[in-house]
């Protein structure tokens, strides 16, 4: 059996009856086991699983209705929370929480029988870019356990490229779900803000963030967005799809598509190697029938400043919650007074979380509002509308998904303004709402690198169709795990 | 130069507390100095979008019963309500 193969085509060695769905959980189950005490994906793994597998089989054999998963194992970041077990957001704050309802998108992939295999790695509270922020250990690159495997979404980037599951779900605030993609060789995708809930997902940055699936084909991500998007009445921000199947006319192709090179996303920062694999990514779309066309957008130069201090504020307000009487950990009260209670509580957080929520207090606090968090917001609003004015000339947009290749880990750890710089490319897609993917596309010294397409809101569908035209013209070589 | 001292005192509002100051002050004085680049985005005109959600977006406002008693599995509480430590 190879666990080498795409979602679809595990459906259909199910369906064949090639192998049970027990066979193929064991075997993934076994892949962890060898795996991750290296790689360290997983924070937690389902110790049902096999159960669950064997019911469906049994469903199968009596030829009772199955869902569309088929039991497909997959995994989901650690702070999307599955009813009835822990969800740690990777932090000692909330080491020991067990989710009391499931997230509609769990809800979603278990109404057709995916089988949730394990939690994942991430940053803490989805805070930062590399996995090593995590309070239990970095995730490591699969391509070389050397480099960072990126983040935050990083532990669902590597268990998709290690074959430790079939697909997973993770989080992109500022590109927490592309930049792993990118880094490990996998499909990652932001969908359209609203398009998929956000009902039990741990909220860091609720104006921007969005549920993502990560993959190892684009017609798995349509496959999965299919089943978690649409309107959900859990929350507000949810738009109606219409139940737009995003599987059908996958490969419709590029042919007459106008594409817009972002200037600034290949500029003086950019490593050559990622500038030489996003023009020869510009030559494959071209000899597609595509048009492609250089694009500036002069608030690039600011977004990262803008999306920094917007989610610092936001997590601000949303992590104030974890004060140890609503959410936190164990930990008696008597011996304190109110306040040194909750600073002692706080203590819990990692640095880099302690980090943003004072820079999540100062931004905008009075008499500093006007100068960066306003500031920050009218950003925001002048590069949508850049955006936007960009999409009357073309259909899409592309950049490299990140301006430099995978990097040691620990090399850049300790500068915050070197890991600012790497969300580069990918906070403009947050701060505007609009839908993009990372594809995987070329290696170089044996590390991936990824392209990254956006498209206007509400057309992932069209996102998807250009994003497997790109696919097909990729042969990237074997892993070796 | 972003004074050291406005940080402690937003921090020591929000009850953090800053035992170590090169992990936490100057790494935080860093990330707010790069946010100056702000200051040289042409957005003075600009006017703020305030992203509205229509009303029909929004779920009837009512009690909606719930299996288990969430509190329960707090640490501490009495009856129906959270304790807390004392505030002076």
């Amino acid at each position: 059996m190879n666990l080498a193969i795409s979602g679809l085509k595990y459906i259909e060695e199910i369906k064949n009856g090639n192998y049970t769905i027990e066979e193929f959980v064991s075997k993934t189950l076994e892949q962890i086991q060898k795996l991750d005490g290296k790689l360290h994906a997983f924070l937690s793994l389902n110790d049902k699983a096999i159960d669950q597998a064997k019911k469906l089989d049994k469903k199968i054999q009596k030829n009772e209705k199955i869902g569309a998963c088929f039991g497909m194992p997959i995994s989901i970041k650690d702070n999307i929370c599955v009813k009835g077990t822990k969800t740690t957001c990777a932090s000692k704050m909330l080491e020991d929480f067990v989710a009391p309802y499931e997230a509609t998108v769990i809800s979603k992939l278990k109404s057709e029988d995916a089988i949730i295999i394990g939690k994942t790695n991430m940053d803490e509270f989805a805070m930062g870019l590399t996995t090593e922020f995590s309070a239990f250990g970095p995730s490591r690159n699969p391509w070389n356990h050397d480099y960072v495997p990126g983040g935050s979404s990083g532990g669902s980037a590597v268990a998709v490229r290690a074959l430790e599951c079939v697909a997973s779900l993770g989080s992109d605030t500022g590109g927490s779900v592309r930049n792993p993609a990118s880094f490990c060789s996998v499909v990652g995708y932001k969908p359209t803000y609203g398009l998929v809930s956000r009902y039990g997902l741990i909220s860091y940055a609720n104006s921007i963030e969005q549920i993502g699936p990560l993959t190892r084909t684009v017609e798995d991500l349509a496959f999965i967005l299919n089943i978690i998007s649409g309107i959900d009445d859990k929350d507000n921000t949810t738009v109606d799809n219409k139940n737009e199947d995003y599987l059908s006319e996958i490969d419709a192709g590029v042919e007459g598509k106008k594409i817009g090179i972002i200037k600034e996303m290949i500029g003086d920062g950019a490593d050559k190697e990622v500038v030489s694999a996003t023009n020869n990514a510009v030559k494959k779309f071209e000899n597609l029938g595509a048009k492609c066309e250089e694009i500036s957008l002069d608030m690039v130069d600011y977004s990262v400043a803008a999306y920094y201090t917007i989610s610092a504020t936001e997590a601000g307000s949303n992590l104030a919650r974890y004060d140890n009487l609503r959410y936190g950990f164990d930990f008696p009260l008597e011996g304190f007074e109110f306040n040194s209670y909750i600073s002692k509580a706080r203590k819990n957080f990692g640095p880099e979380v302690t980090r943003r929520l004072i820079v999540g207090g100062f931004v905008p606090s009075a008499g500093f509002a006007g100068k960066y968090f306003l500031k920050a917001l009218k950003v925001k609003s002048k590069l949508t509308a850049e955006v936007n004015e960009a999409f009357k000339k073309v259909d899409l947009l592309l950049a490299p998904t990140v301006p430099i290749c995978p990097f040691k880990l620990g090399e850049k750890i300790d500068d915050p303004i070197a890991l600012f710089l790497i969300d580069f490319n990918t906070v403009t897609a947050n701060l505007t709402g609009k839908p993009a993917i990372s594809i995987p596309f070329e290696l170089s010294d044996g590390l991936p690198i990824g392209i990254q397409l956006l498209a206007k809101s509400m057309h992932d569908k069209a996102l998807l169709q250009a994003a497997y035209a790109l696919q097909n013209t990729v042969h990237l070589p074997e892993i070796q795990l | 130069m972003i004074l050291k001292e406005k940080i402690e005192e937003v921090a020591k509002l929000m009850r953090i507390e800053l035992d170590d100051h090169v992990v936490y002050l100057d790494r935080v004085q860093k990330m707010i100095e790069y946010f100056d680049i702000l200051d040289e985005a042409d957005v003075e005109s600009e006017k703020l979008s305030v992203q509205e959600l229509p009303i029909k977006n929004l779920r009837e406002d009512k009690h909606i019963p719930y299996e288990e008693r969430i509190i329960d599995t707090l640490k501490n509480y009495k009856g129906n309500y959270i304790r807390a430590p004392k505030m002076i």
